[in-house]
């Protein structure tokens, strides 16, 4: 089966949030900057754990935060 | 220091791992093929190397180990971390089976074959565990280092 990436929409939650920094996204979902940038760039799929903790931070449902085609 | 900007303390620390795989074993290889040419194999030489490169490899860890530490802001391991890292365990410790079968193969067909590969001293031992386990560290490294810039 071929692997397929959750697509997310970080990066414009992040900048809808006051241009929150990576770095304070990756504190406030307790997990370091290179797994943010690596979410971003949609080359790793999260845990559904810590898609949870990503879209509790801004405050969205996790389908809006997260989308699997 | 550009290139430590470049890389998180994870990374530096895998890349100085690496590297220390690649000193060992060229200094190991550098110094045991004299060896094995002048039929010195099994003299007290080759327990000499054997305690340089473990010392080499400590005094190497400390410095480098020390001064990426102490540059760089230590990280705690997010689940990405612990996906690689298992990922690269996976991966060395197929290796060392490996490796591991394959000295008992050659165990086996030195008892059948009157000791074709000649006697299985201590030393010899010593070496054989020596790169088995610069050969699964450096598959390791190469894993971690792999998915880490994969995912850059």
């Amino acid at each position: 089966m071929k692997e397929q990436i959750i697509k997310n929409q970080i990066r414009r939650l992040r900048f809808e949030a006051n241009e929150m920094t990576q770095a304070e996204l990756a504190e406030k979902a307790s997990v370091t900057r290179q797994t943010i940038i690596a979410l971003e760039a949609q080359k790793y799929s999260p845990s559904l754990e810590l898609a949870f903790r990503i879209a509790k931070v801004f405050n969205v449902p996790l389908e809006e935060a997260f989308q699997y085609n | 220091m550009q290139f430590l900007n470049n890389y998180s303390n994870r990374e530096l620390n895998i890349w100085a791992e690496l590297i220390l795989n690649i000193i060992v074993s060229l200094f190991f290889v550098s110094k045991i093929f004299p060896l094995i040419i002048n039929g010195q194999f099994y003299s007290e030489a080759l327990v000499q190397i054997i305690l340089t490169t473990i010392i080499i490899a400590i005094i190497y860890s400390i410095i480098v180990f020390g001064t990426i530490n102490t540059l760089t802001k230590r990280e705690e391991k997010d689940e990405r971390d612990y996906i690689y890292e298992l990922k690269s365990y996976k991966i060395s410790n197929n290796i060392f089976q490996i490796s591991n079968y394959l000295v008992i193969g050659v165990i086996i067909f030195n008892a059948l074959y009157q000791g074709n590969f000649g006697e299985l001293t201590p030393p010899k031992i010593a070496m054989i565990l020596l790169i088995i386990a610069v050969l699964s560290s450096t598959g390791k490294s190469l894993t971690q280092l792999f998915n880490y810039r994969k995912n850059i």
